[in-house]
Parts: C-alpha cells; sequence; structure tokens
C-alpha cells in the first residue's frame, strides 16, 4: 500500500502536537499580536528551552520503561550546589558548572545502579532518592536562596545570542540533537529502546541491561542538572524550590509529544511540541488576563483541547488508511 | 544563618547564660513553628534563641515541617506536643484548618498563638500577632498609587489561591484602587505563582505582552516580588512603579537601585521574640485582658500588628534598625496594655 | 501471618511458573507483607525503647489516625492502580468533596449522613468522568487526569472563592478525635473497614476478579466475556469514592472543611498516594493488588516519620533521614528475599 506523503507526515508522532503548537500560534497571535513581539519570543523560547531539557531528562527514563522521580530534587540540588560552590567556595563559574554536571551524573548513576542491581521498581528507588536529594537540599540552604550567582551565568541566562533566540536555547538544542542522535543510531539509545519494550526479549538478546539502565539514569541525572544550572541563570538566584515542581510536566511534555509510559516507545520531536504546547498555554492564560480562580479551568480544558485534536488526527488518518487500502 | 555549630554553642550559653531572677527556672518550652521551608521564617531562629536567653526559658527551638503542607506541620506539632513542648508560635497553614491542632494542643495543657498569619475566630489561640496581610497590601498598594502620580493601571501578582489570605490580599489592593474612583484600575491579578520557575514564566510573558498596558505593579508574595524585581531590572524599566513585600535581597537591591520604589517590610525576628515573650509571661500566670486594645482584621477580633513599615530608597540600608525599634515600643508596653499580672 | 499471603490477590500469569512453586510457609516468608510487617516490628521497639514519649497515647492516637488517613489515599490510588492506569486527580477529588460536604451541612442544612453519601456519590461521580473519558478516548489516563486535577480543582476554587467551611456540626471534629479500643483513632478503624470490605471485593466477587483480570491483561479479559470498558470506569469511580471518603477523614481531623487540605490542585496526595501501595506490592503495571500491603506500607512510613521527628533530627534534616530510611528498608527487604529464596531453592 503506498500512502501519500501527507499521510506519511501525519503518521508521525510529532505530527499531531506540531499541528496543535501551530493552530494555537497562529490564533494566539490574531487575538493578541504582542504575543509574537521580539521579547515575548525571547521570554517563550526562555521557558521552552529549560523545559525541553527537564523533559529530556525524564524522556529517556520513559524511554527504559520506568519513571524518575528524583528528576526534579536532583535539579534542585544540582543548582543549589552550584550556586553555593561559587558563593561559598570561590570556585570559578566554568569549574562550578562542571562540578554540578558531575553531582547530576554520578547521582544518576547512584539511581540507576540501585535499581539495576537490586531489580526494585524505580519509582520506589527514585521516591527515596528524591526525599534524600530534596533533604540535602534543605539541610544547606536550610530554605535560604543563595544569592551569589555571577554576571557571566546571568548573561548566559538573560539575553539574546541575536534577535529573539536566546541563549538559553544553546543547551537545549544541544541535548535534544545529542539524544535524538543516541536513539536513532547508537546502540545504547537502541539498547534503551530495546529494553523499555520488551524486558525479556532485550535479556534474551543478550543486552547488558544492567548496563545500559545505569547508562539511562546517568544521562537523565546529567540533563537535571544542565536544567538546574539554566534555571539558576534564568531565575538570577540559587532557590531551593527549584525543581519542586518539575514532576507534572516532565511527564505531560514526552506523554504529550506520543511517548508511551510504559515504555520502549519515545519522540524527541514530539515532546519538543510537547513542551511547546504547554509553555504556549502557559501564556496564554497570562496574556489574556484570564481570572485567577477560573486559570486552573481553563487550563484543563486546554489540555484536553490538545488530546482532542491528536485523537481527532489520529482518526481521521485510520479512515484515510482504510479508504486507501 | 547556616551555622549550625554555633546553634549548638549559643544554646549551651543560654542555658548556662544570665537566668533573671523573677524568672529563673521557668519551665516554658517554646516551639516556632512556621508553614514549611520558608526564608521569611530565617529570623525566627535567631528570635527563639534571643528569647530563650533573655527571658530564661527552657527552650526556644525553631522547628520547620519539611514540606509546606498541612499534614507535615500537624505532624510535626503533634510530635512536639509528644516531646514536651507547651508553649507554640505557629504560622497557620491554614486559617481555618489549623485551628483542629491547636484545639490538640490546648486539650493537652500547651498554649498557642498565631503568629505571622492569623487564625481564623472561633479560635483555641490565645492571640494572633503579625502581619495584617490585607493591610499591608492596602498600604503597599497605596504607597504605590502615590509613586505613579494618583493614576494609571496596576498589575498585582500574589501567591496561592488555596491560602485565604490571598482574597484578603486581592481584596484589598482592589479596595486601595477603587477608592481613586476610576482614577487607578487593578488590571490583572495573576495568582499560584509561589514557586519561582512559574513565577517567571508567567510574570515575563505578562510584562513582554502588556509592560506598556501598566503603570504599577504591587506584589504581595515573597517570590513573585522577587521575580518581578528581577524582570523590571532586566527590562531596564523605571517607568513601571513597583512595591514588593519582604527583604529578600533582590527586591532590596533594586529599591536602592530604583527598579522598584519600595517595600512593605514584615517583622519576623519580632513576632518570634516577642510571641516568646508573652507565652512564657502567659505560662507564669499572667492573664490576657478582654478589654485590651485588640486590634481587628478580617480572620480574627483579637490580633496585634507586629508592625509593617514601607521601605524606600532612603531606609534600605538601615530597615532592620527600624523593625528592631518597633519589637522594643512593642514589648515595653505589652503586659501593661495586653495582660494583668498578679 | 497466612492471611498477609493470602491477600495479594493476583491473576495467574504465563510468566509466574519461572521457579518451581515454594512452599506455603516460604510463600509467607518471601511475601511483601510480611517484610513490611518485619520492618514495622523492627521499627516500633527501637522507637519504643529509645524514644520517650512515642507510645505515649497521644504519640499512638495521633499515629494511629495519620496511619488511617495515609492508608485511605493510599487505598483509593491503588484502585486504579490495579488497571495499570493511574489517578493524579485523587486529591483534587477529595478536597472537592470535602468542601461539597462542608457546603451541604453549612449552606443547605443537610442532616450529616446524608452530607456524606451525596459526598461520596461526587467523589464517585467524578472518579466514573475520568473513567469514562478515559475510555472513551483510548488516551492514557495520566493526561485525562492531569487535565481533569485542573479542572475539579479549579471549579472547586472557582465556587468556593478558596473560603473553608469552618461551623459545621461539632460532631465532625468530635469524630476525629473519637478514640477506640484504648487510644486506636475512630478513624484507623474506619479505614480498617474499608480495607476489609475491599479484601473481600477483590477476591470474593466477581466484578473484584474482573477488575483484576482486565488491569493484567485487557485484550486477555476481553476475549474470555469481560466488559473491559465498564470495569474500567468502575475501578475510577470506586478510586474517587475513596478519595472522597479520605477527604472526609481529613475535614473530621481538621474539624473544617479547607480547600488547602490537600495543597495547591491536591498535590500533596501524590506521594502517600504512590507511596503506600507501591511499598506494599501492588504493581504499577495493574492486575495485582494487596489491600493489606498497603495498609503495612502506609504504617511503616508513618511510624518512621513519628520516629524521626520524635528523635529531634536537625529540622532541615529530616526529609534525608526519612529517604535513607526507605532506601534502606527497601534494601534490606531485597537481601531478604533474595536470601530466602536461595534457601528455599536448595
Amino acid at each position: 500500500m503506498r500512502q501519500s506523503l501527507a499521510i506519511r507526515l501525519l503518521d508521525n508522532d510529532w505530527a499531531g502536537p506540531g499541528l496543535i503548537s501551530l493552530m494555537a500560534i497562529a490564533v494566539i497571535s490574531i487575538l493578541q499580536p504582542a504575543f509574537l513581539s521580539p521579547f515575548n519570543i525571547l521570554v517563550l523560547l526562555s521557558a521552552i528551552a529549560v523545559n525541553m531539557v527537564v523533559a529530556l531528562g525524564q524522556l529517556v527514563i520513559i524511554g527504559v520503561g520506568q519513571m524518575n522521580l528524583a528528576l526534579g530534587a536532583l535539579g534542585g540540588l544540582v543548582a543549589i550546589c552550584f550556586v553555593g560552590a561559587i558563593e561559598v567556595l570561590g570556585v570559578p563559574a566554568p569549574l562550578a558548572i562542571v562540578l554540578g554536571l558531575l553531582i547530576g551524573i554520578v547521582a544518576g548513576m547512584a539511581n540507576g545502579v540501585i535499581i539495576a542491581r537490586t531489580g526494585i521498581s524505580a519509582f520506589i528507588i527514585t521516591l527515596a532518592s528524591l526525599q534524600i536529594f530534596k533533604g540535602i537540599n534543605l539541610g544547606i540552604t536550610k530554605a535560604q536562596p543563595f544569592y551569589g550567582v555571577p554576571d557571566s551565568v546571568k548573561q548566559f541566562g538573560n539575553t539574546a545570542v541575536f534577535g529573539s533566540i536566546p541563549w538559553l536555547i544553546l543547551p537545549a538544542v544541544l541535548g535534544a540533537f545529542c539524544l535524538w542522535y543516541l536513539f536513532r543510531h547508537l546502540r545504547i539509545g537502541r539498547y534503551i529502546l530495546a529494553l523499555g519494550g520488551n524486558r525479556q526479549a532485550a535479556e534474551l538478546s543478550g543486552i547488558d541491561t544492567t548496563g545500559t539502565v545505569i547508562w539511562a539514569h546517568a544521562l537523565s541525572g546529567l540533563f537535571a542538572a544542565a536544567a538546574g544550572m539554566m534555571l539558576v541563570a534564568r531565575l538570577q538566584i540559587g532557590q531551593p524550590t527549584i525543581g519542586d515542581d518539575w514532576l507534572i510536566s516532565s511527564f505531560a511534555a514526552p506523554v504529550i509529544g506520543g511517548a508511551s509510559l510504559s515504555g520502549g516507545h519515545v519522540s524527541v520531536a514530539g515532546t519538543f511540541f510537547g513542551v511547546v504546547i504547554i509553555a504556549i498555554i502557559t501564556q496564554a492564560l497570562v496574556l489574556f488576563s484570564i481570572d485567577p480562580f477560573v486559570v486552573q479551568i481553563v487550563l484543563g480544558g486546554l489540555i484536553l483541547w490538545a488530546v482532542g485534536i491528536n485523537r481527532f488526527r489520529e482518526w481521521r488518518l485510520s479512515k484515510l488508511a482504510i479508504q486507501g487500502a | 544563618m547556616r551555622n549550625s555549630i554555633l546553634k549548638s554553642g549559643l544554646a549551651m550559653l543560654a542555658v548556662a547564660g544570665l537566668a533573671s531572677p523573677a524568672l529563673a527556672g521557668s519551665d516554658t518550652k517554646v516551639a516556632l513553628v512556621p508553614g514549611g521551608p520558608h526564608p521569611y521564617f530565617a529570623a525566627w531562629e535567631q528570635a527563639g534563641k534571643d528569647a530563650m536567653k533573655d527571658f530564661s526559658l527552657a527552650a526556644g527551638d525553631y522547628r520547620v515541617p519539611q514540606k509546606w503542607e498541612l499534614s507535615q506541620q500537624s505532624q510535626l506539632l503533634e510530635s512536639l506536643l509528644t516531646q514536651g513542648y507547651n508553649a507554640f508560635l505557629i504560622f497557620p497553614g491554614d486559617a481555618v484548618g489549623t485551628n483542629a491542632v491547636v484545639q490538640e494542643i490546648v486539650d493537652n495543657k500547651g498554649i498557642a498563638i498565631a503568629t505571622a498569619g492569623c487564625l481564623k475566630d472561633p479560635t483555641p489561640a490565645l492571640f494572633c500577632m503579625g502581619t495584617d496581610t490585607g493591610n499591608s497590601a492596602y498600604l503597599g498598594t497605596k504607597e504605590l498609587i502615590k509613586a505613579m502620580g494618583g493614576k494609571g493601571r496596576i498589575a498585582h501578582f500574589t501567591g496561592f489561591l488555596v491560602d485565604p489570605n490571598t482574597q484578603l490580599r486581592i481584596d484589598a489592593v482592589k479596595k486601595a484602587a477603587d477608592e481613586t474612583n476610576g482614577a487607578v484600575t487593578v488590571v490583572q491579578v495573576i495568582a499560584d505563582i509561589d514557586a519561582p520557575q512559574p513565577a517567571e514564566e508567567k510574570i515575563n510573558a505578562y510584562l513582554a505582552a502588556h509592560a506598556a498596558d501598566v503603570d504599577g505593579i504591587v506584589t504581595t508574595a515573597w517570590v513573585p516580588a522577587v521575580t518581578a524585581a528581577n524582570s523590571l531590572r532586566k527590562l531596564g524599566d523605571k517607568r513601571i512603579k513597583m512595591v514588593g513585600i519582604d527583604h529578600d535581597e533582590v527586591v532590596i537591591k533594586a529599591i536602592k537601585d530604583g527598579f522598584v520604589n519600595g517595600t512593605m517590610l514584615q517583622n519576623p525576628y519580632g513576632q518570634g521574640y516577642l510571641g516568646s515573650y508573652v507565652l512564657n509571661k502567659l505560662r507564669g500566670g499572667c492573664k490576657l485582658k478582654d478589654d485590651a486594645p485588640w486590634k481587628s482584621n478580617a480572620l480574627t477580633k483579637k490580633f496585634v500588628d507586629s508592625g509593617t513599615v514601607f521601605v524606600d530608597a532612603s531606609q534600605a540600608d538601615n530597615y532592620v534598625d527600624a523593625m528592631r525599634a518597633i519589637t522594643k515600643t512593642i514589648l515595653a508596653n505589652f503586659e501593661k496594655d495586653y495582660m494583668t499580672c498578679s | 501471618m497466612t492471611t498477609a499471603a493470602s491477600d495479594s490477590a493476583t491473576t495467574p500469569e504465563p510468566g509466574a511458573a519461572e521457579v518451581p512453586r515454594p512452599s506455603v510457609t516460604l510463600q509467607v516468608l518471601l511475601s511483601n507483607e510480611f517484610g513490611l510487617a518485619a520492618l514495622i516490628a523492627v521499627a516500633v521497639v527501637i522507637f519504643a525503647t529509645s524514644l520517650p514519649g512515642f507510645t505515649s497515647p497521644f504519640s499512638l492516637f495521633t499515629l494511629s489516625r495519620q496511619i488511617g488517613i495515609d492508608t485511605m489515599i493510599g487505598l483509593a490510588m491503588m484502585a486504579v492502580i490495579v488497571t495499570g492506569g493511574l489517578d493524579l486527580s485523587v486529591g483534587a477529588i477529595g478536597a472537592c468533596a470535602a468542601m461539597f460536604f462542608g457546603f451541604g451541612l453549612e449552606q443547605l442544612g443537610l442532616p450529616l449522613p446524608v452530607a456524606i453519601v451525596f459526598a461520596l456519590l461526587l467523589g464517585a461521580g467524578l472518579g466514573a468522568i475520568n473513567g469514562i473519558t478515559v475510555v472513551r478516548s483510548g488516551v492514557h489516563s495520566f493526561i485525562i487526569t492531569l487535565a481533569s486535577m485542573s479542572i475539579f480543582f479549579g471549579v472547586m476554587i472557582y465556587l468556593t472563592q478558596a473560603k473553608g467551611f469552618n461551623g459545621l456540626p461539632p460532631g465532625v471534629a468530635a469524630f476525629g478525635r473519637m478514640k477506640l479500643v484504648g487510644p486506636v483513632s475512630v478513624l484507623l478503624v474506619t479505614t480498617l473497614a474499608v480495607c476489609a470490605g475491599l479484601l473481600v471485593l477483590y477476591r470474593f466477587t466477581a466484578l473484584g476478579r474482573q477488575m483484576l483480570s482486565a488491569g493484567a491483561n485487557a485484550r486477555a479479559a476481553e476475549l474470555s466475556g469481560i466488559e473491559v470498558g465498564r470495569t474500567l470506569i468502575f475501578c475510577h469511580a470506586l478510586t474517587g469514592a475513596l478519595a472522597a471518603l479520605a477527604g472526609l477523614m481529613l475535614t473530621a481531623r481538621t474539624g473544617a472543611a479547607v480547600p488547602s487540605m490537600a495543597g495547591h490542585l491536591g498535590q500533596d496526595w501524590l506521594l502517600p498516594a504512590f507511596l503506600a501501595p507501591v511499598l506494599g506490592g501492588t504493581l504499577l503495571t495493574g492486575g495485582r493488588v494487596s489491600v493489606i500491603g498497603t495498609l503495612l506500607g502506609a504504617t511503616f512510613v508513618t511510624v518512621i516519620t513519628s520516629g524521626l521527628l520524635l528523635m529531634r533530627v536537625s529540622e532541615f534534616w529530616v526529609q534525608a533521614f526519612l529517604g535513607l530510611m526507605l532506601l534502606a528498608a527497601v534494601l534490606i527487604d531485597k537481601a531478604r528475599h533474595t536470601l530466602l529464596r536461595r534457601r528455599g531453592m536448595i
């Protein structure tokens, strides 16, 4: 059966969320022209950049068929360690970034090692490590922010490369590309998806499951660390509460983007559009001056609307496929 | 603030320290319990220690729930009661919901004062000492309107809607604007932004689209104040006037640099220190007067204002002294005005 | 202890026959429930001997009340985890039901039993809405309940303008303070009764067994004549009703119906909701539940938390220690499991 180009395009995971994003952008910019002002695009892209890295951190783990509840707690811990190292220990910023990324990788690996070696559900292990990371964070900071963010870091978080493209996009694009490449072309990426798709089959085909799980969690930790430090740059302050609200959005973006929560099936491009949809919805609520008491209702309605469109696309697609057959 | 070794050292000092003869051997164990980890309450730790030393308390401990959750705070309070604490300064996790655990404290021969925020009447708490949240928002908006030259459009950024204080703040800001007979209007209220990331996203998105449509910003919660101050600095905008809340370094610095006009300061240290003093007095046999000059607010009829002041650039360096002075004034007259001691 | 083992209601799975079937005693010793019970016993003995006040009547009372509430929240989530799905809106449903309960009593003047029934029905109704949407749309329950969490909570906040009801009849608060059998809170007794009901449901009724088989393998269940869609909706409705009950129990404890009782969007409940069932051996992939395990899971967490608070661990480090103890607990349990299995195999 030969399919037309349109159907093949629509058949992608990211087609639905992409379509919804475009529609939303079109509608909002007609109703509120300020939406496309350079400064607003800068604001939007900055928010997307950070949330994208957060979502990627969860995407890896979703791929392997697990959940990482500690993502936000780890991001927060790295964020305060990063600023703390600069402010209290006088570590230069580039070194502090490396230190932060290392903390992320090591902490992620620790999660992975325990999960892979014991076979205990990742849900439980990361729930425990969530408490540990957050506890260490509070133990260090006593809920007080660190203020000593160097100007170079603040600049990075709040200025544009050119026009409306913020510097923050850089790590997000880099991360997304690497992860896409990893899933597409690297052995470890295929292992992750194979393991998430069917554990028994993966084991039988001789995949090193322990190593794969550890790698996935180390990657997730790396992304969490990067996102934590990006937020520091953006907020210009080392808040101990960074990461507290990542949990749901980190799952929502990949799932809107077509990832299967049972593992084995992920889409980096779809996740990107998932992040875009969430960012646009958040902005729209503010742009249209919606009564704060109604905001949550509208938010929920918009999520359902996005889901509905996506279902409609799939439904149309299956009808077309039947007609074509 | 971050030194726990110093803390234990101070505690030992306080035990061995000078005991004022009248109160020697006080068995008052005060626990200062905020609603969750939050920088606002950091001053309570020192306040508790100072009160312990100055009034010879058996304890003056700052104990923080692990998370900003009503049930976590209740669990901690119940545990503290089991540990033998008998006098409590509590920031209510919920103005209505915290009454139940305070009732439990009273049932177990403890006493409690709602501190920094109030409990809604009828309440088993002795009284409420803190910032009149509604009034503070009202006064802050008045200052903002003054800075705006008496006319213009205001955006209001505030905290979680589940907190009843948020509604009081929204009403108070609106009231101040309404008193100008239409010269000032509140064009936008953004709520539920107590977390830094959503606050940053929403405030920036709002300013990106509407910076030209607003003349003033009033913030009535800690995180939005910090975020809005940073946003105005980033925009380099000094046309939009802003009045913040609390004493975060970012806000104070923005006031000095002219991006923010001022902030409504609260008195956390004074709340902790005065509260401990009063609790000890009441356990020592003093009684609260019914005809004391209680103030009344939207939540309770027994309210003592711990002081809020508007701080602008001229006082940004010595605001701590201003609050200390207020604390001293309240302390000097409290026994005479509010208590009968045999 | 045999009851603990037989409580784990599982549908036979093809992969379950990987090891030669162990003896009944070994099965008991291997069970998640036994491990948790043993850990709880050890923790209680240590705390009771080393922490004065842990066994005081007041402490036992608050402990039992907390266990009652957290277990109920856990059971609510467990009822939907059966399907292999989840419900992020449990806290929102609980808060909605509690606020409706307060509204009914205070504004409509409903008699207490009627208000309770209405609140539970509302919870079941909201749960059913989740279920119907999930079944009809075929979208994962994560996304659907993410949206409905926002909508349910938003409507509640809009209607109440975030104002609580504190003029409830004194009976409500009295119930929250009531003790049965020594220091045991009546709330825990309520939860135990619900546990018994759920045990019967999952073990002895057709509906319960259908829930389990639909969760374990929807296609197989469909083939064997089970109406999977309707069964899933029942699961969601049960979750809603249990969440509503948890909301009412919290209202009794608080003596007032307040919108903040489950935090912003009801998210404060998510941790206890997942923690108790998963610790207790309920599989997130569906098809297996453990009612007793959920009870023990909530008990374990509550006991540890209470012990840590009484130990006066420096305030800001409590959470880190809680995480460490949790990690230690599951690792010890795992070691026990491995050891027993190795012995059993010989």
